[in-house]
């Protein structure tokens, strides 16, 4: 890489505002979609509620078993009289009205420890990911009109409470080019299938653009500006969130940037060289491999010089392959007899046997032989 | 720009699941995509406009044709990255498929998917031939006796 490539600032109108700023390092860092799906995962469940039937159901009645010689199962059955209850199972949980099989306790392990490094990387990586526009589209944003991915805007947009109204927050996101997300979450407003629907999720729908700002120098006043518009989400860039940065595991969220955010990434996670100034000890991961191009690596001067040549033709024969009949099929009957070609060429199977037709007996011949 | 992003690696992180993916038992499970960039609607790492840096799509427009190309110097600026021909429908079709055929497989672009390219736009204008009415059906047996007497 002869120079750290540079990304573009946008002004609020979605025109180049002539700045630009050096791409940070976090955006060169390994895409690892195994870790950040295994980090995702741990992540999603530490924000679970516990849930438990209750300590009593099933078990509130007095039943005891009848013992044997009743001619009835053994299970605990409900004493008294007067009433149906009387004398039905109780306790077991193929009973009606028993407690269930094993019930729930609020003391399962609802959380997931995961270790910082790894949550680090995932972030890290995530945050790469969405860089990359060809993963934003795979991720379903519909970002065809934006400029320039990554999308950063002038943070003079937002800076001293300058954008605190959603109508807005609208205009500035349609001016970059991500009206058509916008569209596109609130089209995809559904009623959820399920119990969900009783237990506050009553509707699905997809993710927007994330926009990720400074609170230090663009203050919080644009977070108010964006939380009513459908799928769009905010966060301090201090403190990013995987489940926000690849919501579901899948990599490529569409981030909007503001430009002192964008700037503040470098002293977020540092370079591979050099330790964040926030975090502990921590540098990014660096590549395995310096060109992930496939293709230009088998091409390469390098290894196509070191490759031997292939073996064989360049038409393989087939072997195995079904019989064919030499009497119809010419060319198996020429591998097979070799004067099959002079022998049709020469017409040898049209001609008439050698000779000719026998001649006539002579006149005399005949007389003689029938003479009696 | 992010240099350690390569067309293959997003096509490993994206083959398993992607938003233009249609995945469905029916059908023996084939995959399809969704891909208006992919001239086959085949779920591929060949056909997968999204994930290469130079990819062809051959849309039906309103009885004509639009042919979208992707640039590749710059695949960080989507909306700079799409150049789109649109012919219309007096154009004559040959004319399409050189137009087409010349795109993919001239300058070193995708010479690997001109037949299917070619074939697209030839589907695409048979399915915009007008449509011809059927015949009235011809009266028979009964009817046509019927038919016959009453003239």
């Amino acid at each position: 890489m002869a120079s750290r490539p540079t990304v573009s600032i946008a002004t609020a109108e979605g025109k180049p505002s002539g700045a630009s700023h050096p791409l940070p390092a976090v955006f060169s860092a390994p895409i690892r979609p195994d870790i950040v799906q295994q980090v995702h995962v741990g992540m999603a469940k530490n924000k679970r509620q516990p849930y438990a039937v209750s300590e009593k159901a099933g078990e509130q009645t007095s039943a005891e078993s009848w013992g044997t010689g009743r001619a009835v199962a053994r299970i605990p059955r409900v004493s008294g009289g007067g009433t149906h209850r009387a004398g039905q199972a109780a306790f077991g949980n193929q009973c009606r009205s028993g407690r269930m099989f094993a019930p729930t306790k609020v003391w399962r392990k609802w959380h997931q420890k995961v270790n910082v490094g790894q949550r680090r990387f995932a972030t890290a990586s995530a945050l790469a990911a969405s860089a990359s526009p060809a993963l934003l589209f795979a991720r379903g944003h519909r970002v065809a009109n934006v400029a320039e991915v990554p999308l950063v805007i002038e943070s003079k947009t937002f800076e001293n409470a300058a954008l605190t109204k959603t109508k807005a927050a609208i205009a500035l996101l349609q001016a970059v080019g991500a009206g058509p997300e916008l569209v596109k979450v609130q089209k995809s407003r559904k009623l959820r299938a399920g119990k969900g629907k009783l237990r506050n999720r009553r509707f699905r729908q997809r993710r927007g653009p994330l926009v990720v700002y400074n609170p230090e120098t663009d203050g919080k006043d644009l977070v108010k500006a964006f939380r009513n518009i459908p799928g769009v989400e905010t966060s301090p860039v201090f403190s990013l969130n995987l489940l926000q940065l690849a919501p579901g595991g899948h990599l490529g969220r569409f981030v909007v940037w503001t430009s002192s955010a964008f700037q503040a990434l470098d002293q977020v996670y540092g370079t591979t060289t050099t330790a964040s100034a926030l975090k502990r000890d921590y540098l990014l991961p660096s590549n395995l491999v310096a060109n992930a191009d496939l293709s230009r690596l088998i091409n390469s001067s390098e290894i196509q010089s070191v490759l031997k040549a292939p073996k064989g033709e360049a038409r393989t024969k087939r072997v195995n392959v079904q019989k064919k009949n030499p009497l119809r099929n010419k060319q198996v009957m020429l591998r097979l007899n070799p004067y099959a070609a002079a022998y049709s060429k020469q017409k040898l199977g049209q001609q008439s046997v050698e000779g000719g037709k026998p001649t006539a007996p002579a006149e005399a011949f005949l007389s003689t032989l029938h003479e009696n | 720009m992010a240099t350690n992003i390569s067309n293959d690696l997003v096509w490993q992180i994206t083959r398993n699941q992607n938003s233009y993916l249609v995945k469905r038992n029916s059908g023996g499970g084939t995959q399809f995509s969704r891909d208006p960039l992919n001239v086959l609607n085949k779920h591929s790492y060949k056909y997968a406009g999204y994930a290469n840096n130079k990819a062809i799509g051959v849309q039906g427009t309103e009885n004509g044709v639009a042919v979208t190309t992707k640039k590749p110097t710059n695949p960080q600026q989507p909306a700079k990255n799409i150049v789109t021909v649109t012919y219309g429908p007096s154009t004559a079709t040959r004319k399409i498929y050189k137009g087409v055929a010349d795109k993919t497989a001239k300058h070193g672009y995708r010479a690997d998917i001109r037949e299917e390219a070619v074939a697209r736009v030839s589907a695409i204008r048979r399915s915009q031939l007008p449509k011809k009415d059927t015949p009235a059906q011809k009266p028979r047996g009964a009817k046509a006796r019927k038919a016959e007497e009453s003239e």
